[in-house]
């Protein structure tokens, strides 16, 4: 069934479907999509991609019978469980949670400047049902973990999710990407950081084989905030990570990393984007990958720095370790820098584990298998230590011993 | 017989770079190799700590009653084998600590003997860390990263003296030590020295064999050793080069 057909036979499904420019706005998409009108040659989010399997997918959502939660356990900390993609909604004097509007709908397509030519996200917007907003009200300093449960198999969720922090604020959260079942979960996180605020944001995911996950983030930086979003990939299922930040006032920074372990036929494609678009910003882009087996991985980062954007520091980064001949990961770093006073930079290593690392470390009596396991540790080791949440950085040890006990 | 290589011969990419070199080593004894740049010194330390890029062509090694090419690397440093590298190796987020403790203790498992556990080890890494004026902030350092070449040498000792080596290999150790650091390098390697453990020491100058005494002097040239003696040939060799011995 082509894409037009399955938009129309689940219409009654899909959120926002009565409102005009919405409506306007998904005949665009459709066109897009049923006319090949989108750029495939140098389009970053259909490479290594095969497009075929994400085109033809069976439209499936079901509101569950399991309920989502919102705890409130500590002061100015909760607990959120996502089922499907919903969330009810919860307001107290810190923070706001409701089901997305059209009104956010509207706000994300008329204004994403950064990359309208993004296929999943297009996919994301034609199909979306469900998401919500979450609101962190001026000057509070809040912790929020959300755990994102898919109740089915054979679901497709599309998913939009609002946060926004507003002036002075700041919000340390936690997300938790842990399914087991045959569904897809193609996300998408519109983030907006008002002046002077701050977050801190981690994502943990760890799907099953059968379970695909593509989440997007656009964020969008005013002045004197900072992101920062550490993602660690240990799924063994199809991930895109794709992150998008913009800078848009000065002194603002945004801080993107993750890090994937792959292996067996295990694929993972990800992106970081960043457009500095006012004077004195920092941005950072590191993403490290160990590849074992026949696995698979590509990243592409680019910092775009527009003409106004003097004083800029960006600075890119792309390291792998290939612990098989099978293995291959795919880097490709971009800079255009359209300002004169700039520090940016860029590089990349990726390669076989360090032989002669092993050799000194083997001559010394350590078996072969147990100086790999060293090497692959100490390669991340200063991203597990930046973790400045025990309980979290516990978490990660445990999945990276888990890995680290496949590698032969 | 301790160890005791006969006839070997070795290729890297084509190259012979070892050819029919013989070397006996005696529980108790000191031995020195000198030799003139790129004669094989350094090759034959990495093929005897089982350095896997070599072809071997010909020829046996005994270590120990052990045949040398059934062990593999980490094996012969079990059996008491060490290496002092001569460009140890930089490995940033790796600390020394948790990393030698671990190779310690499966070398102690391999001779039956008891683990070290974590307190005593550091305690002990720290008092023989002092013994070679070694820094305690230098052991909360990634190996070797970002050391200066002295510091790499006497850290290579440190190790070598934790792991109290049936066979110690020191490639170049002296090399890049000032003058006080090579006394006190010199003095760890000879408190560590007993009747039961030797020691294969590779040097371009006579001032280390001032230190370390050897019973036996050995000139490499070109792969294969042209003259063995005693202390006398390192001061020839002081004197003229090694002109006459090519
Ligand atoms: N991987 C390699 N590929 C090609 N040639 C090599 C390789 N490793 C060593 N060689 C060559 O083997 C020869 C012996 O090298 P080796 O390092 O053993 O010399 P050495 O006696 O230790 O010299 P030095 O006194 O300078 O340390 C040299 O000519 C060197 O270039
Ligand atoms: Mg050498």
């Amino acid at each position: 069934m082509n894409i037009q057909d399955k938009y129309l036979k689940n219409k009654k499904n899909i959120f926002f479907s009565e409102n005009k420019d919405i409506q306007t706005h998904r005949e665009k998409l459709i066109n897009i999509f049923e006319n090949d009108g989108f750029d495939k040659k140098n389009n970053e989010s259909l490479k290594n991609i095969n497009l075929k399997n994400f085109i033809d997918f069976e439209y499936r959502y079901l509101i569950s019978e399991e309920t989502s939660v919102v705890n409130n356990n500590q002061e100015n900390s909760y607990s959120i469980v996502s089922v499907n993609g919903q969330c009810l909604n919860f307001k107290d004097d810190k923070i706001e949670i409701t089901k997305i509007l059209d009104e956010d709908y509207n706000d994300f397509s008329k204004n994403n400047t950064i990359e309208n030519n993004d296929h999943f996200v297009n996919l994301n917007s034609l199909f979306l049902n469900s998401g919500f907003k979450i609101v962190i009200k001026k000057n509070n300093n809040i912790k929020i973990k959300i755990s994102n449960i898919i109740t089915d198999d054979d679901l497709t969720i599309f998913q939009k999710n609002n946060y926004i922090c507003e002036e002075g604020s700041s919000l340390n959260l936690i997300e938790e990407y842990e399914n087991k079942n045959n569904s897809t979960l193609n996300i998408l996180n519109v983030i907006k950081l008002e002046k002077n605020s701050q977050l801190n944001h981690l994502l943990i995911q760890d799907n099953s084989l059968n379970h695909s996950l593509i989440i997007t983030s656009h964020s969008s930086c005013k002045k004197d905030s900072t992101y920062t979003q550490k993602v660690y990939n240990f799924s063994e299922g199809y991930v895109r990570n794709f992150h998008y930040s913009e800078l848009i006032e000065a002194n603002s920074e945004a801080d993107l990393q993750g890090i994937f372990f792959l292996k067996d036929n295990n694929t993972s494609n990800n992106k970081t984007f960043v457009k500095h678009l006012a004077e004195d910003c920092k941005s950072n882009q590191v993403y490290k990958g160990i590849l074992n087996d026949s696995s698979k991985a590509t990243y592409f980062s680019n910092t775009h720095v527009d003409q106004v954007a003097q004083k800029t520091e960006g600075y890119q980064l792309s390291k792998g370790i290939l612990l098989s001949d099978n293995a291959s990961y795919f880097s490709k770093p971009e800079l255009k820098i359209y300002a004169d006073d700039v520090k940016c930079s860029h590089g990349s290593t990726i390669g076989p584990i360090d032989e002669n690392a092993i050799f000194y470390l083997r001559s010394r009596g350590m078996s072969k298998i147990a100086a790999t396991k060293i090497l692959i540790s100490s390669f991340i080791n200063e991203e597990l230590n930046s973790i400045d949440n025990e309980q979290m950085s516990e978490i990660i040890q445990k999945k990276l011993i888990r890995y680290l006990s496949k590698v032969k | 017989m301790f160890l005791e290589i006969k006839d070997l011969s070795v290729k890297i990419e084509n190259k012979n770079i070892l050819k029919s070199l013989n070397l006996n080593i005696n529980k108790g004894e000191v031995h020195a190799i000198m030799g003139p740049n790129g004669s094989g010194k350094s090759t034959l330390a990495n093929v005897l700590a089982g350095k896997e890029d070599y072809e071997i062509l010909n020829g046996r090694i005994n270590f120990k009653d052990n045949d040398l090419f059934d062990l593999n690397i980490e094996e012969r440093a079990q059996e008491g084998m060490f290496l002092a590298f001569q460009y140890p190796v930089e490995i940033p987020g790796v600390n020394i600590t948790p990393f030698l403790h671990s190779a310690v203790n499966s070398k102690r498992k391999r001779m039956n003997e008891e683990e070290i556990d974590n307190l005593s080890f550091a305690k002990l890494l720290k008092s023989k860390a002092s013994d070679l004026g070694i820094n305690i902030d230098m052991l909360k350092r990634s190996v070797n990263t970002g050391f200066s070449g002295g510091e790499k040498k006497r850290y290579e000792i440190l190790q070598m003296s934790i792991l109290n080596p049936d066979l110690a290999i020191l490639d170049e150790t002296d090399s890049g030590l000032d003058i006080d650091a090579l006394k006190i390098v010199t003095d760890g390697v000879n408190k560590l020295k007993t009747k039961e453990n030797s020691f294969l020491i590779i040097t371009h100058y006579q001032k280390l064999l001032d230190y370390i005494k050897p019973d036996y002097v050995h000139v490499m040239v070109n792969g294969s050793i042209v003259k063995s003696g005693g202390s006398e040939i390192a001061a020839e060799i002081e004197k003229d080069g090694f002109q006459k011995f090519q």
